[in-house]
């Protein structure tokens, strides 16, 4: 799971990459930041969301109400939101050696970027239920809802558009990370971006890589957009 | 039918423990609304959310149809609540289900097939006059047709108690009188027992035939609309008449306020007492109107005789109870204030609110209870 790049470009330094060459470099470094983004994402929303929805029902006046266990999640969540990435990432290298038996690669960068994209995602998604009208979830109760229904149709239902913006700022939040995760060999655009723009003074590598970083992130903002749009009643039908 | 027993609720423990419900007794039967009415802070919410089992009541007892909900552990509490259906202020729907979305939820959670749901919720919709709205959102939806599809999701279930948390308040006067009539219809066809919780009295003789007032989380008076608004010691039967402002009784005359305190008052009784008395009666100010077929209002009339003994019993002699009107604050003097003290105290005793009670009151609802 090493660094796939043509050797023909490794070979030539200390000189600018001709521009002719740089879709060989970047193409397959943006699949990995798509594969890395992608996975971290998986995770981060299949473990952040059901994070969300205890902290937020565990919580003083929600659906099952537990000060103790509120207490420690909470807590276990904020530590995972104090350490900046870069320290989380250095300080858990025997942890992603542990569960992936390498400390390079995407496999590698996937750990921490998971473990830092889970408590960003929880308390985003937390924030997102607490915005759902009381009244709401109420009138789900009086329905006649069990807690599981009311959770999807009420709190998470209603909060579709609202989720949707924070996966948005979180996908977002997790391209930045993959940059970083690249200066460990993680591959991907800030892999590229960090040899060759940086080490090696490639000015054509490093706008190339600032570029498509823009377009990356552009391109995730306008679907996050769109998919609000589409899932907000009174947006949609303008 | 739904009977509360000293139905209490008490927050928090020890000496910072508050009690908002005090052992309310209070029964509603089916086919008949009962309005609780009360200020702000007064202990409604919680009534509401005790009523429907939403929260659970410190003690006392919820009886729908018979069986005790109090006591249910929670799964069962949750099929035990369908029999009352709950209408929220604003109607709290969905925004991101249609109409016919919303008043399917019900029948969701409870797991009815989709196409027997379906017929189900248009029956519902047909039944609340929005059949045309059935795939409108929310926010495409006026104040009033929003309440209608909370009323229609709160029957979804069939239920026997309807409980209204301040359905009304913030729609406009013909808006509320059409969601009261729906109310009032639904009640005679489906024989629903309705409690319909407000600080909005005016809606209240619109909708209610019995009414309860609520202050500081004990039921103070509660009785047939009717016999409330004939008796002219009840102070919630007068809270409930709309206020007038009336106007000057003119040089030599002094302004009476006239109830009702009999369902007996003939039609003319004006010109009766005029003739009674020997004297032009001037009207200042009056409001009479039919409450389950019994005549009710008040009045300010102006009359010039001096002899208040002879005043009262003219208008007694006609089942009215008529007293001078205390002189407006704004006066002040020691000469108006003289004349009006007596007649001041016999009409506002027993219950007359300190003047500064409206420290937790909105001006609205001061107003309201003035």
């Amino acid at each position: 799971m090493g660094v796939i790049l043509p050797s023909a470009v490794i070979v030539s330094t200390l000189a600018d990459t001709p521009i002719a060459d740089l879709p060989a470099l970047l193409v397959p470094a943006l699949g990995e930041t798509l594969a890395m983004v992608g996975i971290v994402m998986l995770v981060v929303v299949l473990v952040g969301t059901p994070t969300a929805v205890c902290l937020h029902n565990m919580a003083p006046g929600g659906l099952f109400e537990n000060r103790g266990v509120y207490g420690v999640l909470s807590w276990i969540v904020n530590i995972g939101r104090s350490l900046p990435f870069l320290v989380l990432m250095a300080a858990i290298v025997p942890f992603t050696r542990f569960v992936t038996g390498t400390n390079i690669g995407i496999a590698a960068a996937v750990v921490p970027m998971s473990l830092a994209g889970i408590p960003f995602f929880a308390r985003l998604v937390e924030n997102c239920l607490r915005d759902v009208p009381r009244s709401v979830t109420q009138a789900a109760r009086a329905s006649g809802g069990s807690p599981l229904q009311i959770i999807r149709s009420a709190q998470l239902g209603e909060a579709v558009p609202a989720i949707l913006g924070g996966l948005t700022i979180n996908t977002i939040a997790m391209i930045e990370y993959s940059a970083i995760a690249g200066t460990i060999g993680a591959g991907g655009i800030g892999y590229v971006a960090v040899t060759y723009g940086y080490q090696r003074f490639d000015h054509t590598v490093m706008i190339a890589t600032v570029v498509l970083l823009i377009a990356l992130v552009t391109a995730v903002q306008l679907i996050g957009d769109g998919l609000v749009r589409a899932t907000t009643p009174h947006l949609r039908r303008r | 039918m739904i009977s509360l027993k000293q139905l209490t609720k008490v927050y928090g423990r020890g000496p910072d423990a508050v009690t908002v419900l005090d052992r309310l007794d209070v029964d509603v039967a089916s086919g008949e609304i009962l309005a609780v009415v009360g200020p702000s802070g007064a202990g409604k919410s919680t009534l509401a959310q005790c009523i429907n089992l939403l929260e659970r009541p410190t003690s006392g007892q919820v009886v729908v149809n018979g069986e005790d909900l109090s006591g249910l552990p929670e799964h069962k509490l949750r099929v035990a609540r369908r029999r009352i259906g709950t209408v929220f202020q604003s109607a709290s729907l969905f925004s991101r289900r249609t109409a016919a979305e919303n008043v399917a939820l019900p029948l969701e959670y409870l797991g009815v097939t989709p196409a027997e749901a379906k017929a189900r919720v248009a029956e519902l919709l047909e039944r609340v006059g929005l059949s045309h709205r059935a795939n409108h959102y929310p926010f495409e939806l006026s104040g009033g047709q929003r309440q209608r599809v909370g009323i229609a999701r709160a029957l979804a279930l069939r239920p026997s108690v309807l409980l209204s948390d301040e359905a009304t308040s913030g729609l406009d006067p013909e808006t509320t009188r059409s969601v009261v009539s729906l109310l009032r219809e639904l009640r005679d066809d489906l024989d629903l027992a309705v409690v319909f919780i407000t600080h909005e009295m005016d809606t209240v003789l619109h909708v209610a035939d019995s009414a309860a007032r609520l202050d500081r989380g004990r039921i103070l008076e509660q009785g047939r609309l009717v016999d409330l608004l004939t008796d002219h010691d009840s102070a919630l039967g007068r809270a409930l008449q709309p206020q007038l402002s009336p106007a000057e009784p003119g040089t030599g005359s002094r302004a009476w306020y006239v109830t009702y305190d009999s369902r007996t008052v003939p039609a003319d009784w004006l010109q009766r007492v005029s003739a009674d008395l020997g004297e032009p009666a001037a009207l200042l100010a009056a409001t009479i109107q039919n409450i389950g077929g019994t005549s009710t209002g008040n009045a300010t009339v102006g009359l010039a005789s001096a002899d208040a003994a002879r005043v009262e019993a003219a208008f007694a002699r006609h089942g009215l109870r008529a007293a001078l009107r205390p002189v407006a604050r704004s006066g002040g003097t020691t000469a108006a204030a003289g004349t009006a003290a007596p007649a001041a105290q016999a009409d506002s005793a027993p219950e007359a609110p300190a003047p500064d009670h409206t420290l937790d009151t909105t001006p609205k609802e001061a107003a309201l209870w003035a």
